[in-house]
């Protein structure tokens, strides 16, 4: 029953906001282009663009995922002993790799 | 009554005014959205209010036009030209037509439809060049071109931010060509408007970069004379931001603005300024001029 209530209270709430996120129904069409202080657009808006929190997303994933799986792992570490430790360092050598590449690349450089 | 209970608690909301300023009326404006009882709004969407400040030329009836019929309804349009009415009056006068909002039914001016019609190769709307194919209501999709940061290829957007916009001075319309938000080109295609000498005012400048940063009440007590307050404001505009000979980046106008100086900035090429600036950066650096700079920075390619 409380897992009826919470799913149907979700549903709810995506629903208004999917109705807030679109254009009012009775927008014409001046109002639907874009505000360009009075001017008019050359091209349309759809366009491809830089990923710009790419070097970001790169190493927030790398130190998530590690940090996901530490968790449970830190939980049951002490009663695994030293086999525990070798899982987690093959572990954290795999993920290392991929900290390394991103370091070659630059990701750490400042600009 | 319920609903005029509800109007009356809504009419103690400060009043949105979105302002097209006209010549020689920026600074008086300035100071009339600082007053407390309105706010100026940043698109005409936000806005209940237009306020038309002084007679614009003919050229620009069309873009005020587009900007009036953005507004959402109920809307008001207030039309400010006689020098002898203040600041005081006309505050009234905001404050009168929004608690009034909704009285005079005010039309649209432009037709409702788009623009240009769907338009593409074969009778039936379809074809095209490239992988999008057509052009879409008259406007060609954004093709690909070489990216200045980095050599990459990637899409163009060109439009002409018009007139009116709230973040350039008031009448310049500059032509952009985007990548993501990365100008790669910009003409100035129609100069500002004049100004009289009064908008180069330190805090008059202070208070537009202040605003572009996102330091709304900064902004509105440093337009009253009183010091912004905030802790270290300088901080947020980058260094080495808009070096112009003579007259240092855009961190030391700030500073100086704040002192209370006004920065003499010699004539400085503002198409070459531009281009390859990411877009809150362009517009903080052209806040950093003061408008008779940018006035005579627009001029100058015809001159030449």
């Amino acid at each position: 029953m409380q897992t009826l209530i919470i799913l149907l209270g979700w549903t709810v709430l995506a629903w208004l906001v999917v109705r807030a996120s679109q254009p009012p129904a009775d927008a014409t069409a001046p109002q639907s282009a874009p505000f360009l202080g009075g001017g008019t657009a050359g091209t349309h808006a759809w366009q491809r663009y830089h990923f710009r929190p790419y070097t970001m997303t790169l190493l927030f994933i790398a130190f998530e995922m590690e940090m996901m799986f530490m968790y449970p792992w830190a939980v049951v570490f002490v009663s695994e002993g030293i086999v525990a430790l070798a899982e987690m360092g093959m572990f954290l050598a795999i993920l290392s790799v991929g900290i390394l590449y991103g370091w070659r690349e630059g990701v750490f450089r400042w600009q | 009554m319920a609903v005029s209970l509800l109007s009356c608690l809504a009419s103690r909301a400060p009043a949105p005014v979105f302002a097209a300023i006209g010549p020689g009326w920026q600074a008086a404006v300035e100071r009339l959205l600082a007053r407390t009882g309105l706010r100026g709004a940043l698109t005409p969407r936000d806005a209940g209010i237009l306020l038309v400040a002084g007679e614009m030329p003919d050229n620009t009836a069309e873009a005020l036009n587009r900007v009036h019929d953005q507004l959402p309804r109920p809307r008001a349009i207030l039309r400010w030209t006689r020098s002898h009415e203040t600041v005081d009056d006309i505050a009234a006068r905001i404050g009168a037509s929004w608690r009034n909002l909704g009285a005079i039914d005010e039309q649209d001016l432009l037709p409702d439809q788009p623009p240009n019609e769907w338009k593409c190769v074969g009778p039936h709307g379809q074809g095209g060049k490239g992988m999008m194919g057509g052009t879409p209501y008259g406007r060609p999709m954004a093709m690909t071109g070489e990216d200045i940061r980095d050599g990459l290829q990637l899409d163009r957007y060109t439009a002409r931010i018009g007139p009116f916009a709230p973040m350039l001075p008031p009448g310049l319309v500059l032509e952009v060509t985007l990548q993501g938000d990365v100008i790669v080109a910009a003409t100035v295609q129609h100069q500002p408007f004049a100004q009289p000498a009064d908008v180069d005012a330190p805090e008059l400048c202070a208070a537009r970069m202040l605003r572009l940063l996102g330091l709304g009440g900064p902004a509105r007590r440093a337009v009253r004379g009183g010091r912004p307050g905030g802790l270290w404001v300088r901080g947020a505009v980058p260094r080495g931001l808009g070096m112009i000979e003579g007259a240092g980046d855009a961190r030391d106008r700030l500073a100086a603005f704040l002192r209370g100086d006004s920065p003499v900035v010699a004539a400085f090429d503002l198409p070459g300024l531009l281009p390859g600036l990411e877009w809150s950066e362009a517009m903080l650096v052209l806040a950093s001029v003061p408008p008779s700079a940018v006035l005579r920075a627009a001029s100058l390619p015809e001159d030449a």
